[in-house]
C-alpha cells in the first residue's frame, strides 16, 4: 500500500468502526466525548471545553428496542441512533446533544430521557427565523445556555479565548474540507464515492485538529500526482446522507463519481464560514443564520439553483437524490427544486434510502440504469 | 444469431433474433431466478428457432436476475431493455408502463426512442401483479381469469387499502357482507390502476402511452390504468417478451460494434 492508500484505509476504518475510533482517540487524548446530534451543533463550544463531539448519524444496527419510542415512519438514522442511545453503544459519551429542528428530533428530545437516562442530555432549540436580527439574538442565548451546560459535564469554565481558539481549529478544518471537495473533480478514481464519504465522515470521530492535519497531508500527497484520467459520469449528490456503503459501491461499479454533494453529512457541514462579530458567540450564531438547507427555514427557496450551479461549476452530468426516507424536511423541498433542475434540462436520479437498507438490489438497478441512460445521450 | 434473456422475479423469458432482427424464436416460463426457469426459457426458444446453442454470437441478460446469471456476454437493466424493445416495436411510443410479477416501471422515452427518464415502485407489492395474485386467490379464480370477471362487473368495490395485506383482509370482509366477486376484481384492478397512475404522474406521461409486462394481458387493468391516467393505452404484441427482446436487440448492436 503506499501512503494514499493507506491514509484512506486508516479514514475508512475509523468511519466503519466509530465505537473503537472514539474509544481510542479518548484514550489517547485523555479527553470526554459529547455526543452531536445532526445537524449543525455546535460543536465548537464542546470543543472549547475540552472535550470531544462525536457526530451520531445513525448506523447499520437491527431495530428492536427504538420501536418503542419511534414508529416505523420515523426516519432510519434516528430510529438508529435511539437504537444504539439504548443498547449501550453511546454509554463512553459524557452528554449528548440534540438540537430540535425537525417532528422526529423534537419527540426523541423528550423520549431520550426516559430511554436512555444514564447519558446527559442537553437540548437545544435554533430559531426558525435565522436570518432576520432577532433569530441571531435569540441563537446567542441558546448558544450560552449550551455553554453552561456543556460547562457542568467538563467541571470547567468556558473562557472566550477557550472559544476564540475552538473557532479557529473549525475555521481550518471548514477550509480544508472545502479544499479536500474541491480537489475530489481531479481524482475521482483515487476519491470515488465510496472513499470521498469514509474520508469526511471519519471527522465525526476524531479530534478536529487532529483529523484536519491528515486531511490536509492527504490533499498534499495527492498534489503531488497528475490529475486523473475518468471516462465515467459526474454527478452532484443531494439529501441527508448517502448511505450505506453498498450504496456508493453501486455508484462505483457504474463508474459514477461524486464531483461535489450537497449532503447534510457531508459539505452542508463545513461549507459555510464563521460569522463576523464581536464575540465569539455571535460569530457562530451569523454563521449559523449564513446556513441554508432543507432544515432551514429558506423563504427564497435557494436549493435548486444551488444544486444548479454546482452542477455548472463541476461540470457534472446530473443530480442524484439520496431521499432519506420518511424526512419531512428533505421532502418538502424535493418539489421545488425538482421542477427548477427539469427545467434547466439536468437528467436527475432519485433514489429513496433507509440506512440499514440490506437489499440494494432495487437500488442498484436504479443506479445502473441511470448510468445506461447518460450513456446513449 | 442474438440472444435476450429476462430473468424476473417470477418468470423466464428469452427471445431469439436473427441479423436482420427477425424474430426466430421465443419463449416464457412461470418460474425465475434461482430456478431453471431461465435454461428452460433458452432451450425452448432455441429449438423453436431450430438452433443449437453455439449459433449464438452475442447475448444479453436483463431484469431482476441479471446479476447472479453468469452465462451471458453482459448484463443491461430491465429499464433499458423494456425501453429498447418498445421502440423497436412502437416506435411513437412516449411513456412505456411495465407491470411485472413484483414490480412497476414508468419510463419516459425521448422523441428518438431513447430513455428519457423513468421511475420504479419501491419494495412494496401493491400495485404488482404480485397483488393481483394475491386477490385472485381470494375470489378463487386463476389470475387469467381476473379480467373476465371485471367484464361481468356492475360497479367497482373500492378497495382503500394500498398495502396488499390490508387490502386482503378488506377483501375479505367485502365479500362476506355480500359484495360480488366480479365487483371486486374490478376494484383490484382500479387499485392497481391507481397506484401505476400515482407513479407514472411523477414523471410525466406523454402520449403514446405503451404497456408491456404479463398484466398488459389483463384487460381489466388496462382499461383501468386509461381511465386513470386518462389517456388510450396500447398493448404490444407479446408484452411479455419485450424485456428479453429488447436485451437481444442490444446483443445485435453490441455484437456489431
Ligand atoms: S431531518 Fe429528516 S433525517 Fe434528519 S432527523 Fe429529521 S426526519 Fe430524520
Amino acid at each position: 500500500m503506499n501512503s494514499i492508500e493507506q491514509m484512506i484505509s486508516n479514514f475508512e476504518e475509523q468511519s466503519k468502526y466509530p465505537a473503537k475510533a472514539v474509544a481510542k482517540v479518548m484514550k489517547e487524548t485523555g479527553k470526554k466525548a459529547v455526543g452531536c446530534f445532526p445537524y449543525y451543533t455546535p460543536e465548537e463550544i464542546v470543543y472549547a471545553a475540552g472535550m470531544l463531539p462525536i457526530g451520531l448519524w445513525g448506523g447499520q444496527t437491527e431495530i428492536k428496542s427504538a420501536d418503542k419510542y419511534l414508529q416505523s415512519f420515523c426516519c432510519s438514522i434516528m430510529r438508529a441512533n435511539v437504537e444504539m442511545g439504548m443498547k449501550g453503544t453511546y454509554d463512553l459519551l459524557s452528554a449528548v446533544i440534540i438540537p430540535t429542528y425537525c417532528d422526529t428530533l423534537k419527540c426523541i428530545c423528550e423520549n431520550w430521557k426516559t430511554a436512555v437516562p444514564n447519558i446527559y442530555l442537553i437540548p437545544m432549540v435554533y430559531p426558525q427565523n435565522i436570518r432576520i436580527e432577532a433569530g441571531v439574538t435569540y441563537m446567542m442565548a441558546e448558544f450560552k445556555r449550551v455553554q453552561a451546560e456543556l460547562e457542568k459535564v467538563s467541571g470547567r469554565a468556558i473562557t472566550e479565548k477557550d472559544l476564540l481558539d475552538s473557532i479557529e481549529v473549525y475555521e481550518t478544518y471548514r477550509k480544508t474540507m472545502q479544499e479536500f471537495v474541491s480537489i475530489v473533480n481531479q481524482y475521482p478514481n483515487t476519491l470515488n464515492a465510496r472513499t470521498r464519504h469514509f474520508i469526511i465522515k471519519a471527522a465525526y470521530f476524531s479530534d478536529k485538529k487532529s483529523y484536519t492535519a491528515k486531511v490536509a497531508e492527504l490533499i498534499a500527497e495527492l498534489k503531488k500526482l497528475p490529475a486523473e484520467k475518468f471516462d465515467g459520469l459526474k454527478v452532484v449528490i443531494t439529501g441527508i446522507l448517502a448511505e450505506p456503503a453498498a450504496l456508493l459501491d453501486s455508484f462505483v461499479e457504474n463508474n459514477i463519481a461524486f464531483a461535489a454533494d450537497d449532503l447534510a453529512q457531508e459539505s452542508r457541514q463545513f461549507r459555510t464560514c464563521i460569522g463576523s462579530g464581536k464575540t465569539a458567540v455571535e460569530k457562530l450564531a451569523r454563521r449559523m443564520s449564513d446556513q441554508s438547507c432543507s432544515l432551514l427555514y429558506d423563504d427564497k427557496k435557494t436549493r435548486g439553483q444551488l444544486l444548479i450551479d454546482l452542477v455548472k461549476e463541476n461540470n457534472a452530468d446530473g443530480v442524484v437524490v439520496s431521499m432519506m426516507k420518511f424526512c419531512d424536511p428533505e421532502e418538502f423541498d424535493y418539489p421545488i427544486f425538482k421542477k427548477e433542475l427539469e427545467a434547466a434540462k439536468i437528467p436527475m436520479l432519485y433514489l429513496e434510502i433507509e440506512q440499514q437498507m440490506d437489499a440494494a438490489e432495487q437500488i442498484r438497478t436504479r443506479i445502473q440504469s441511470f448510468a445506461e441512460m447518460m450513456d446513449k445521450h | 444469431m442474438f440472444l435476450g434473456i429476462d430473468i424476473g422475479s417470477s418468470s423466464s423469458k428469452a427471445v431469439i433474433l436473427d441479423e436482420n432482427l427477425n424474430l426466430l424464436g421465443k419463449a416464457v416460463i412461470n418460474t425465475g431466478t434461482g430456478t431453471l426457469g431461465p435454461e428452460k426459457a433458452i432451450e425452448i426458444a432455441l429449438s423453436k428457432a431450430g438452433l443449437s446453442r453455439e449459433a449464438i454470437k452475442y447475448s444479453i441478460v436483463t431484469g431482476y436476475g441479471r446479476i447472479t446469471y453468469a452465462k451471458a456476454d453482459k448484463q443491461i437493466t430491465e429499464i433499458s431493455c423494456h425501453a429498447k424493445g418498445v421502440a423497436f416495436m412502437e416506435p411513437n411510443a412516449r411513456t412505456v408502463i411495465d407491470i411485472g410479477g413484483q414490480d412497476v416501471k414508468v419510463i419516459r422515452l425521448d422523441d428518438g426512442g431513447r430513455v428519457e427518464n423513468f421511475v420504479m415502485n419501491d419494495k412494496c407489492a401493491a400495485g404488482t401483479g404480485r397483488f393481483l395474485e394475491v386477490m385472485a386467490r381470494i375470489l378463487d379464480c386463476d389470475i387469467e381469469m381476473l379480467a373476465s370477471l371485471d367484464a361481468e362487473s356492475t360497479k367497482e368495490i373500492i378497495i382503500s387499502n394500498t398495502c396488499t395485506v390490508f387490502a386482503e383482509s378488506e377483501v375479505i370482509s367485502q365479500l362476506s357482507s355480500g359484495a360480488k366477486r366480479e365487483n371486486v376484481a374490478k376494484g383490484a384492478h382500479h387499485a392497481v390502476a391507481k397506484r401505476v397512475a400515482g407513479l407514472a404522474h411523477r414523471i410525466g406521461i406523454r402520449p403514446e402511452v405503451v404497456m408491456t409486462g404479463g398484466v398488459a394481458l389483463n384487460k381489466g387493468v388496462v382499461s383501468a390504468l386509461s381511465q386513470e391516467i386518462g389517456q388510450p393505452i396500447s398493448v404490444v404484441k407479446n408484452p411479455q417478451i419485450v424485456g428479453a427482446l429488447g436485451a437481444a436487440l442490444f446483443a445485435a448492436e453490441m455484437f456489431k460494434k
